[in-house]
């Protein structure tokens, strides 16, 4: 095996490979991902301003940003795949975090809703967008929280 | 579960994140498990063994059952 480890890489380079690849496959992710809000965009602007185009082009255009997501999708699974088991126990956990914490803000909202207290902004609970960002802060927090616990 | 992880790579005078990069995790991982937050899955377990060239049963020690 003369100066490979136990999965054959070369002791010569230490870390090499373990710092780099992650990194770039983060850029990766984040690239697939705004060129997925980019054709989201432009769909909705082409859609704004051509509101005389056929239903079919219509739907063409809604269904465009699904390609890019699909590849974005494609890319985050890859990563989590390269994951260590550790780190794929953290984002596990960052995301259990994030989907009940999701759910039990959502809920909340309605609750609120529903007795009358109308909840400022939030009238018709979280929405897509709202649902998006407060997965996205809660996976932060959990990925903080898990990252801790482990530290 | 307790384990001798420290102590083994202590003898070799290695650094953690040699260890990971041997091993083929991160330096959080290792510290994890030195520290006895995490205990590594089966697979994880048996390349630590190969790599010290120890059985599993005098690396990891059960906790109570």
């Amino acid at each position: 095996m003369g100066n490979s480890n136990l999965l054959g890489r070369n002791e010569n380079q230490p870390g090499c490979a373990a710092i780099t690849r992650p990194l770039r496959r983060s850029l990766e992710l984040n690239a697939w991902l705004a060129l997925t809000t980019a054709t989201y965009v432009v769909a909705l602007l082409l859609m704004k301003h051509h509101p005389d185009w056929s239903p079919g082009w219509k739907a063409t255009l809604t269904l465009t940003p699904i390609l890019p997501g699909l590849l974005y999708l494609r890319k985050g699974i890859q990563l989590l795949r390269e994951m260590d088991e550790l780190q794929r126990r953290i984002q596990f956990e960052a995301w259990l975090f994030a989907a009940f914490g999701t759910v039990i803000v959502n809920t909340v909202i309605n609750v609120f809703n529903a007795q009358g207290l109308d909840v400022k902004w939030l009238e018709h609970g979280l929405e897509v967008g709202g649902t998006y960002l407060t997965m996205l802060i809660l996976w932060s927090v959990g990925i903080v929280i898990a990252n801790l616990r482990y530290r | 579960m307790k384990n001798r992880l420290k102590e083994l790579r202590a003898e070799r005078q290695w650094s953690q994140g040699e260890l990971a990069e041997r091993l083929g995790v991160s330096r959080q991982t290792i510290n994890s498990i030195e520290t006895g937050k995490y205990d590594p899955s089966l697979p994880l377990a048996f390349k630590i063994s190969l790599l010290f060239k120890q059985p599993l049963e005098l690396i990891f020690e059960p906790g109570p059952i």
